[in-house]
């Protein structure tokens, strides 16, 4: 203990003499500790607002698609990716009926809306005008997107049976455009068409993918295919699932009852898919896994670099430091005294630049949360592998460079200039 | 019976330099006993510093036995000579030999760090103790570079004499120092003498061993002769009738004007 503790006082006592150096030094580990830590807390930090986006979604929302490739549950996300890249895919369409068949007979499902997804049209009020994405889609969109009104109504029934000029608009759609007026009633004009206001929704959030549920309009979708797209296909149907823990039933149904709409053969591929947030979470978990773990490797390199910056330092401070070694071997420091006092320099100079290096991490973090908005999760996890690690360094790039100083001969040693 | 300190016989020290042979010490024989005040004197290349390096347990002789305290040291290994260095022995070197970077205190500390067991007393008054033996105190906590040569040769003997060694082995320790300083250094050895300590002493000037009771005459390897010292110069005495540097200066400015004046 006592000796620790010298070898700690003697250790500061030379890297305060040479402050420069040692933090010259210690900066390869600095930048390494930092960037792996950082690296690795960003990527925490994405899959977790990833998390909080899809469940603010919902889990019991499945989602059918045209014409994609069939994911398949078991094969776990990977498996995903390479399905979508090896299987044909099959063209395929989804009609306003498709969805209207999904209610009717489907048991597992409770509402279901089709969507045609944001189109970015002109819209105009007075003399303002610019591009929003416009969405067409039913009645119970709102339910089953958990979306809350603010103002008036949203799409109703009849406005869908209709083809109603009616517009549910985003917050940010009516904060541009209206500013503090209640812009219920209002008329507006989506390319060059009039519709009437007749809800404005209650702030949404980002969703983080795809365009933004604020800067969006609603309108029925209809309307949307019939009077300002010219189209008779959805984008894709969003169904609730009764029992959430149903969602292999559900979805089993579900292709059931497409095949059969879309007369589908046995034996023929699907040319729809079905697919799920918590599919899509386990991918991305994935993707960002392999990211991290990729970008954190490229920075651990740099921490090997900094080792070999410490090796290297060490050993020119063995160098310069012959005379005092030969000094203390000659009052009587042992060999395992002098392969102490310099693995114990080297350790503290490696732990030294990794507590650093966490620091930088630190900052690296607040940056990116100042900057970007994504918050960086900083666990206990890294910081505890990247102290270790430096640690770890400091012994293994400390020892040749110690050992090299423990075997000096004393008389050798005492004469050196 | 008085004690023996060094009992040395017989030794010899064989260097190989790539394929050649140095015999470096050529069976040197030598007793030192308790509180002998003992020189070395040798041309260069005679065989001091092997001798000196087997006495201070830096080194082992490739023949013959060498007794330091009753303790045979001549087959020792690497570790056990380190705990006999910093027990037993204390150097004195020509460049004093401190570490730049620590304090007085901190520089006589330094034995005591390596020292295995419990210390007599605290550590502090250990080294207050030998500051105040040679004469250092109000200066323990300047660095080498902040002293002047007789200092830091003081710090060295302060460090030398913490552990309380059996030995203590001065080499050229006025080799660095103006003749004034020398003396003073002279005058701290004499009186360790003294008070018990065995000292002895490396050196080529004359006027240096002439200090101690025993002088003894190396070349090629081999003592060549013993010279007892009736009459050691006394360093005190020496001092008394010794000029200081500003008489010195003053004298000589006197010769100036006293040429000016001619």
């Amino acid at each position: 203990m006592k000796r620790i503790f010298e070898n700690l006082k003697v250790a500061f006592k030379s890297l305060n003499s040479n402050k420069l150096r040692a933090f010259l030094t210690m900066l390869g580990i600095i930048i390494g500790v930092g960037s792996v830590v950082a690296v690795i807390s960003i990527g925490a930090g994405a899959e977790a607002l990833i998390t909080q986006n899809l469940q603010s979604m919902g889990t019991n929302v499945i989602t059918i698609s045209p014409g994609r490739a069939e994911p398949r549950g078991e094969g776990g996300p990977m498996r995903h990716l390479e399905d979508a890249n090896t299987e044909t895919i099959d063209e395929g369409e989804l009609h306003l009926e498709d969805a209207i068949a999904l209610q009717a007979k489907a048991t597992l499902l409770n509402e279901v809306v089709p969507v045609l997804y944001g189109r970015n049209s002109t819209i105009s009020y007075m003399s303002w005008s610019g591009q929003v994405s416009v969405t067409g889609t039913t009645q119970d969109f709102l339910t089953v997107q958990g979306y809350k009104m603010a103002e008036g109504n949203f799409i109703t029934e009849s406005d869908v049976s209709n083809l109603s000029n009616v517009a549910v608009i985003g917050n940010t759609v009516a904060e541009d455009y209206f500013g503090k007026i209640n812009p219920v009633g209002e008329i507006i004009k989506i390319n060059g068409k009039n519709f009437v206001i007749s809800g404005l929704l209650q702030t949404i959030g980002t969703a983080g993918f795809g365009s933004d549920p604020d800067n969006s309009i609603y309108i029925p979708i209809t309307t949307a295919q019939n009077k300002l797209y010219g189209t008779d296909t959805v984008d894709s149907i969003i169904a609730k699932l009764k029992n959430e823990n149903q969602l292999d039933e559900s979805t089993a149904e579900v292709k059931s009852i497409l095949r059969i709409q879309h007369r589908i053969m046995p034996g023929e591929n699907n040319d729809f898919s079905v697919s799920s947030p918590t599919q899509f979470l386990e991918t991305a978990s994935s993707v960002l896994q392999i990211l991290s773990i990729t970008l954190g490797g490229i920075a651990a390199i740099s921490l090997l670099v900094g080792g070999i910056g410490i090796m290297n330092i060490m050993f020119v401070s063995v160098t310069e430091r012959t005379r005092e070694i030969g000094i203390r071997k000659s009052l009587g420091a042992k060999n395992r005294d002098i392969l102490m006092q310099f693995l114990t320099e080297s350790i503290i100079l490696s732990l030294l630049g990794g507590l650093l290096g966490i620091g930088f991490a630190y900052l690296i973090s607040w940056l990116v949360k100042t900057f970007s908005g994504l918050s960086p999760l900083i666990t206990a996890t890294p910081i505890i592998l990247a102290l270790s690690f430096s640690t770890a360094i400091g012994l293994i790039f400390g020892i040749f460079p110690a050992m090299r100083a423990a075997r000096l001969n004393p008389i050798e040693s005492l004469r050196y200039e | 019976m008085e004690e023996k300190v060094i009992e040395i016989k017989n030794i010899s020290k064989v260097y190989k330099i790539e394929n050649f042979k140095v015999n470096a010490l050529n069976g040197i024989n030598l007793n030192v006993t308790k509180g002998e005040y003992v020189a070395i004197m040798g041309p260069s290349g005679s065989g001091k510093s092997t001798l000196m390096n087997i006495i201070g347990c830096l080194d082992t002789p490739t023949k013959g036995t060498y007794t330091l305290d009753s303790q045979d040291i001549s087959k020792l290994n690497d570790n056990r000579l380190a705990e006999i260095r910093n027990k037993k022995v204390g150097f004195v070197f020509q460049t004093f030999n401190l570490l730049s970077r620590y304090s007085a205190i901190d520089n006589i500390e330094l034995p005591l760090i390596y020292s295995k067991g419990r210390l007599p007393k605290p550590r502090r008054e250990m080294i207050m103790d030998v500051i105040i033996s040679v004469g250092l105190k109000g200066r323990e906590k300047h660095r080498p570079s902040q002293m002047s040569g007789g200092e830091r040769q003081r710090v060295a003997i302060a460090r030398a004499l913490i552990n309380s060694p059996s030995i203590i082995l001065a080499d050229e320790p006025t080799g660095n120092l103006d003749s004034r300083t020398g003396e003073e250094i002279m005058a701290i050895f004499e009186d360790l003498n003294l008070r018990g300590s065995t000292i002895f002493l490396v050196t080529h000037e004359l006027d240096i061993a002439r200090h101690t009771d025993r002088i003894l005459y190396l070349r090629d390897g081999i003592i060549t002769g013993e010279e007892k010292i009736k009459k050691p110069i006394s360093a005190k005495d020496t001092l008394k009738n010794m000029p200081t540097l500003e008489d010195r200066i003053s004298k000589l400015e006197e010769n100036k004007n006293y040429e000016k004046d001619i």
